[in-house]
C-alpha cells in the first residue's frame, strides 16, 4: 500500500517533471530502486554530459512491473530484478540496446555476465547494475545465545524443524515470495534448486509446511526493522536488506547486533539490472547513462556508497576494502561456485506455485 | 375574600373549603440552576378533578415547578406531596402522574397504536387488555382509522390528540400538560381547549396546564396560578384574576387593562377618594382602607369605560375629558383609544351591539370617558 | 433566457453525481470486468485479447469471442479464495460488532455530553485522521509486539509474567480495524443520537421506563439508522481491508485483500485477480443496497 502510494506520487512527479523539460535540453528518465544510489553521480553525469538526471525512485518489483506492463511509463532507463526482467523481456517491455554506444561494456565481469544471460540471453537487453544473495540474516547474540557458536548459520537452522523450534518464540520471518524461499528448501533437501518438477516442489512445501510453526511472519519488507529492533531473531531475506538491518541496529546503539550469512549449503544470487523500456523517449541519452555507471570509477563509488557487490570487474581495484573483503558481499570463490540462479515459471506453472504457496503461508 | 366576583361556572370550590384536603401540595419549593433561580420558594395546593393552570411569560418558572412534578427535575429545598406522598427521590417511572409534552414527544419509530400502547406494555398489562384500552383511547380521540399510522403520516392536531391518548392511556392520578396547543393554529386551539375540558371532566382526572396563553388558561382551568420570576404571584379562579388583580403585574398580564397613579385623598363610605398624579377625581369601590397620602393605582378595564359626548352628572368624580386618538375596529366590538388632556392614553372599547350607529364618534371628537365606582381595582403598588 | 440558463444548472447538478458514477465507478468497473474475462498473457498489457479501434467493429466483435469465464471457474477450483472470502467476511464481521460494541458508548457519551464541549469531543474523535493512516498502524506494531509497550507495562505492574503474543495474530487486527475504523462507527451513530429529541427519553420514562429500558425501547431502536451506517461504513472497507492485516496480521490470516495482491503482483495474473476483485465487489453489493433501502426508509420516516 505505502508502496503504492510512494510510486503514484512519483510517477504524478515525473509527469510533471517530463513535461516541465524544454525540447532542446537533454533529459534522461531513471526509475530506480530507493537508495540505490550516490546522488553525486547524477551532479557527475550531468556535468559531464550536459544532460540532466530526473531520477524517479521505487521499492518493490510489482510496482515496476505494473508500470512497464501498462505501457507508456516515460522512464528511459529502469531497474528490474533478473528474475523479472525475463518475463518483461517475454512480455515485450524493453528495447534492445545498441552495444555500439556502450564501449564500456568490456570492462564487465564475465561471471556475472554468464549468469545473467540465464535470464537475459546474450545479455540483449540489460547489463548489470548491483547483485547478492538471499541467506540469512541474524542476531549475533541472540543466535550465541541459543546455539552456543559464533558460527555463520547455515540452511539447517531454518528448514530443520528441531533447531528452528528453538528460535519460535526468539521469532523467523521469511521472505513471502515462492520464488525466493521454495530454490533455498530445495538446495537444502540437496535437491536442484531450479527444479519446476511438481513432484520435487511438493517435496520443498512439505519441508516448509514442518517448519511452518515456527515462523512468526511471512513478509517481504517488515523483516529489515524487525531485525534491526531485535524483535526477531532470524529472516531470509536478501543482502542488502539485511546490510541495511544491520546498520540501522548499530546506529540505533540499542544493543542489538544484526549479520548476514551466505549459507554453505548454497544461495539464491539475484541481479538488478539496468534495462530500456521499448518506448523509451530518450533512447540516446539512456544509452549514455548506461554507458557513464558501467565506468569502472563510477560503479565503484556507487557500491562504496550502498555496500552491494557490482557486475564490473575493472571497478573492482576501486573499490573500498571493507566493501570488496566482506565476504557477505564479494563471496570467496569457493562460496561463489553455490551460489545458483533460477530460471522463472510459467505462468500456468506459476500460478500452481502461487497457490502451494498461499498454503504454506497461510498454514492451510 | 371579597365578594365572589363574575360567574364560577360550575359549582366546583374546593380550594374554597377549609375542610377539603388538597392533592397536590406545593411547600415552599425552590429550584435552582447554578446561580439561577427558576422557582423561588413557592407554595400551592392543587384539589382532586382541578383543572389549574399556571401562567406566565416564559422563563418564569412554570415549566420547571411542572417538571417537578413530573419528576424530571429535583428541588433544590421545599417538599411536593401528591396523594399524600412524599415526592421527593421518586423517579418518573415510579410516579402516578402522566405528562404531555409541548413537542408531544412521539415515538417516530413506532405507530400511533404502539404509542398509546407504550406505557401499558411497559406495567407489563396483558395483551388484551392493552388492545382494548388502547381502542378506547383511539375512540376518546376520535384517531381510528390512523391506529397503524406512523407519527409523521398525521397532521399537527392528530399528533396532538395522539400524545393526549397516550398521556391518559395509564389513567394517571395527574396529567400534566406542557403548552399542550402551543403548535396549533388558532381555530384548532380554540376547538381543541373544549375537547379537553371535557375530556377532563369525563375522566375525571386532575390537570395541571402550563401555558403562556392567557386566553387558554382563562377559557380551560378552573384556577390559574399567575406566575413571576420563579415566584406564584396570584392564584385564583379566572374570573378573580381578571376582575380583582392582586397586583400591577396581573392587572397589566392579563387582559387589558387602563392604570392610573395617584394618592388616597381620604374614605367616603365604602369607597376610597383617590386623586390621580394628573388631577382626575376618583372614587373607587375598595374592600381596604388605606390612609390618606398613600400610593395607590386604579386599574379599570377598557370595556369598562363609557365614552360620552356630553360630561356625565357625576363629573367631576370618576371621568375625564379628552379627544379620541385611535379607532380600532374589531368587528364585534370597538376599542377606542383616548387622550386624555394630560396626554395619557386611556383604551375603552364598547361592543357593537347594533349594526349601523347613526353619528358614530370619529378622530379627533371631543368626549368624555367616565367609568362607575365598582368599574375598578385599587391596587397598593 | 435566464430560465433556460437556470433549467440548464439545474440539469447539470443533477449529472455531475451520474457523471462521477460514470467516470470512476462504471467505466473503471467494466474495465476490471473486461480484464477478468480475458487470458493472462505475457505481453503488454499482460492479459489477451486486447481491443484495437482499427478492427472496427468486426474485429472487436471477433475478439471478443476469446472472451471466457475461465477465471471464474479457476477461483472455485480450490478452497482457498472460499476460505480467504469466508475469513475476510468473518474477521470483518466480528472487527464491526467490537467498533460497534467500543463505538455505541463513545458516541452516546458525546451525545449526551454538554452541547458547549461536544464540537470538542468531535475533534477529539476526528484528530487521529491527521496522522497518516500508515504511521498509525505502524505505531499499534510498537505497542503489540513482544518487547512492546504493552507487554513492557503489564510485566512491570506484575499482571503477566511472560509477554503476551499478540503482534501477528488475528487479535492485533481486530485492534488495527477497530481502532482505525473507529471514527466512522463514532461519527453516524453520534448524529443519530445528537439529532434526538431528549423529550422522548423524558416521555419514555414518563410512561414507566427505568433509564435501562427507556435506552432499548427508544434510544436504541432510534439510533439503528446510525448503528446500521456505521456498521457498514466499518464492514465494507474491512473486508478488502489489506494494510492492516499485512502489518499487524500473521502469515496465517488468510484475507481476500492479501490474495488479490499477491494474484496481482507476485503472479501478475491480472485477469484472475480481476476476478477476485469482481466478486469481491458482488459480496459487497448485497449490504451496500441493504444500506440504502434502509437509508431510504430512515429519510422518509424523518419527514
Amino acid at each position: 500500500m505505502s508502496k503504492l502510494i510512494v510510486a503514484t506520487l512519483a510517477a504524478a512527479m515525473l509527469a510533471g517533471s517530463a513535461m516541465l523539460a524544454s525540447a532542446q535540453e537533454r533529459v534522461v528518465n531513471v526509475y530506480n530502486w530507493s537508495d540505490y544510489i550516490d546522488d553525486s553521480l547524477l551532479e557527475d553525469f550531468t556535468k559531464e554530459t550536459g544532460i540532466k538526471v530526473v531520477y524517479d525512485v521505487f521499492d518493490s518489483n510489482e510496482i515496476l512491473e505494473t508500470k512497464l506492463l501498462a505501457g507508456g511509463s516515460g522512464y528511459d532507463v529502469v531497474v528490474p530484478t533478473a528474475s523479472f526482467l525475463q518475463r518483461q523481456i517475454a512480455a515485450g517491455v524493453f528495447q534492445k540496446l545498441d552495444k555500439s554506444k556502450l564501449p564500456n561494456l568490456s570492462n564487465m565481469w564475465d561471471v556475472i555476465m554468464e549468469r545473467t544471460a540465464k535470464y537475459d540471453p546474450g545479455n540483449e537487453y540489460a547489463v548489470d547494475y548491483m547483485w547478492g544473495t538471499t541467506g540469512i540474516g541474524y542476531n549475533v547474540d541472540k543466535m550465541k545465545e541459543i546455539l552456543g557458536t559464533d558460527a555463520k548459520p547455515g540452511w539447517d537452522v531454518i528448514f530443520n524443524p528441531e533447531i528452528a523450534a528453538k528460535f519460535k518464540d526468539c521469532g523467523i520471518h521469511l521472505l513471502d515470495s515462492a520464488t525466493d524461499i521454495m530454490p533455498s528448501a530445495l538446495a537444502y533437501l540437496g535437491l536442484d534448486p531450479d527444479s519446476h518438477k511438481q513432484a520435487d516442489l511438493e517435496k520443498a512445501a512439505d519441508l516448509l509446511m514442518k517448519v511452518r510453526p515456527y515462523i512468526r511472519k511471512f513478509h517481504s519488507s517488515e523483516y529489515i526493522n524487525a531485525l534491526a529492533n531485535g524483535d526477531i531473531c532470524l529472516a531470509v531475506g536478501f543482502s542488502g536488506d539485511i546490510f541495511q538491518a544491520r546498520d540501522r541496529a548499530a546506529e540505533a546503539k540499542a544493543g542489538v547486533t544484526v549479520d548476514y550469512s551466505i549459507p554453505a549449503q548454497g544461495a539464491q544470487m539475484w541481479f538488478d539490472m539496468l534495462a530500456m523500456p521499448a518506448d523509451a523517449p530518450h533512447a540516446a541519452e539512456a544509452h549514455e547513462f548506461i554507458n557513464y555507471m558501467m565506468k569502472p570509477e563510477v560503479i565503484a563509488k556507487a557500491s562504496n556508497y550502498v555496500f552491494y557487490a557490482n557486475g564490473n570487474k575493472a571497478s573492482q581495484q576501486f573499490l573500498d576494502k571493507e566493501v570488496i573483503e566482506d565476504t557477505a558481499i564479494y563471496p570467496s570463490d569457493e562460496v561463489m561456485q553455490k551460489l545458483f540462479t533460477t530460471t522463472p515459471f510459467e505462468a500456468k506453472e506459476q500460478r500452481v506455485l502461487t497457490r502451494l504457496w498461499t498454503k504454506i503461508v497461510t498454514g492451510q | 375574600m371579597m365578594k365572589s366576583l363574575g360567574s364560577i361556572r360550575r359549582s366546583f370550590a374546593p380550594w374554597a373549603d377549609p375542610a377539603s384536603k388538597p392533592f397536590i401540595s406545593v411547600k415552599n419549593v425552590t429550584k435552582k440552576f447554578g446561580d439561577f433561580t427558576a422557582v423561588d420558594d413557592l407554595s400551592l395546593n392543587i384539589y382532586t378533578r382541578e383543572f389549574f393552570a399556571l401562567l406566565g411569560a416564559s422563563g418564569c418558572g412554570k415549566s420547571t415547578l411542572l417538571r417537578m412534578l413530573a419528576g424530571f427535575e429535583q428541588p433544590t429545598s421545599g417538599e411536593i406531596i401528591l396523594d399524600g406522598q412524599n415526592l421527593a427521590g421518586i423517579p418518573p417511572y415510579r410516579r402516578p402522574v402522566n405528562m404531555m409534552f409541548q413537542s408531544y414527544a412521539l415515538f417516530p419509530h413506532m405507530t400511533v397504536e404502539n404509542n398509546i400502547a407504550f406505557g401499558l406494555k411497559q406495567d407489563g398489562m396483558p395483551k388484551p387488555e392493552i388492545a382494548e384500552r388502547v381502542a378506547q383511547m383511539l375512540k376518546l380521540v376520535k384517531l381510528e382509522k390512523f391506529a397503524q399510522r406512523r407519527p409523521h403520516q398525521l397532521s399537527g392536531g392528530q399528533r396532538q390528540r395522539v400524545a393526549l391518548a397516550r398521556s391518559i392511556a395509564k389513567r394517571p392520578k395527574v396529567l400534566l400538560l406542557d403548552e399542550p396547543l402551543g403548535a396549533l393554529d388558532k381555530k384548532l386551539r380554540e376547538e381543541t381547549q373544549f375537547e379537553l375540558m371535557d375530556l377532563q371532566q369525563e375522566l375525571g382526572l386532575t390537570f395541571v396546564i402550563v401555558t403562556h396563553d392567557q386566553e387558554e388558561a382563562m377559557t380551560m382551568a378552573d384556577r390559574i396560578a399567575v406566575m413571576s420570576h420563579g415566584k406564584v404571584v396570584q392564584v385564583a379562579t379566572p374570573a378573580e384574576i381578571y376582575e380583582a388583580p392582586n397586583s400591577r403585574f396581573v392587572a397589566d398580564f392579563i387582559g387589558d387593562v387602563n392604570l392610573f397613579d395617584g394618592t388616597v385623598i381620604g374614605v367616603e363610605g365604602g369607597s376610597l377618594r383617590i386623586e390621580t398624579t394628573s388631577g382626575i377625581q376618583l372614587r373607587m369601590a375598595s374592600p381596604e382602607k388605606p390612609a390618606s397620602g398613600a400610593k395607590a393605582a386604579v386599574a379599570i378595564r377598557p370595556e369598562k369605560i363609557r365614552i360620552s359626548r356630553q360630561p356625565p352628572d357625576h363629573a367631576p368624580v370618576n371621568t375625564a375629558e379628552g379627544e379620541i386618538w385611535d379607532i380600532g375596529y374589531l368587528g364585534d366590538m370597538t376599542v377606542f383609544h383616548v387622550r386624555l388632556k394630560d396626554g395619557k392614553v386611556v383604551k375603552a372599547s364598547s361592543l357593537n351591539a347594533v349594526r349601523a350607529v347613526e353619528d358614530p364618534l370619529g378622530y379627533d371628537q371631543q368626549i368624555w370617558i367616565s367609568f362607575g365606582e365598582d368599574a375598578g381595582v385599587v391596587l397598593k403598588d | 433566457m435566464a430560465k433556460l440558463a437556470s433549467a440548464l444548472v439545474s440539469r447539470l447538478v443533477i449529472i455531475v453525481p451520474y457523471a462521477w458514477l460514470l467516470f470512476f465507478f462504471l467505466i473503471p468497473f467494466f474495465i476490471v470486468f473486461r480484464i477478468s474475462l480475458s487470458q493472462t498473457a505475457v505481453a503488454m498489457p499482460p492479459y489477451t485479447p486486447v481491443f484495437d479501434l482499427a478492427g472496427g467493429l468486426a474485429g472487436i466483435l471477433e475478439k471478443a469471442r476469446e472472451f471466457s469465464v475461465d477465471n471464474y471457474v479457476w477461483l472455485t477450483d480450490d478452497a482457498l479464495y472460499f476460505n480467504a472470502y469466508v475469513s475476510s467476511l468473518v474477521i470483518a464481521a466480528i472487527s464491526t460488532l467490537l467498533t460497534l460494541l467500543i463505538g455505541f458508548p463513545i458516541a452516546y457519551g458525546m451525545a449526551k455530553a454538554p452541547r458547549s464541549i461536544r464540537p470538542t469531543l468531535l475533534m477529539l474523535v476526528i484528530l487521529p485522521f491527521w496522522t497518516s493512516f500508515l504511521i498509525r498502524v505502524y505505531a499499534w506494531i510498537a505497542i503489540l509486539k513482544p518487547e512492546g509497550l504493552l507487554n513492557q507495562f503489564l510485566t512491570t505492574i506484575g499482571i503477566i509474567d511472560q509477554p503476551l503474543i499478540i503482534l501477528n495474530t488475528n487479535s492485533a487486527i481486530y485492534i488495527g480495524i477497530v481502532y482505525s475504523y473507529l471514527p466512522f462507527m463514532v461519527l453516524p451513530i453520534y448524529s443519530a443520537l445528537e439529532k434526538m429529541d431528549n423529550s422522548l427519553i423524558e416521555a419514555a420514562q414518563d410512561l414507566g421506563c427505568t433509564p435501562t429500558s427507556a435506552f432499548w425501547r427508544v434510544t436504541f431502536p432510534l439510533s439503528l439508522p446510525g448503528v446500521v451506517a456505521g456498521c457498514l461504513l466499518v464492514f465494507i472497507p474491512a473486508v478488502g481491508e489489506f494494510v492492516i492485516p499485512d502489518l499487524l496480521g500473521g502469515s496465517e490470516t488468510l484475507m481476500i485483500g492479501k490474495t488479490l495482491w499477491s494474484e496481482f503482483n507476485a503472479n501478475r495474473d491480472w485477469p484472475v485477480s480481476s476476478a477476485v476483485a469482481i466478486i469481491l465487489l458482488m459480496i459487497l453489493v448485497i449490504p451496500i443496497v441493504y444500506f440504502q433501502n434502509v437509508q431510504a426508509k430512515a429519510d422518509s420516516e424523518g419527514k
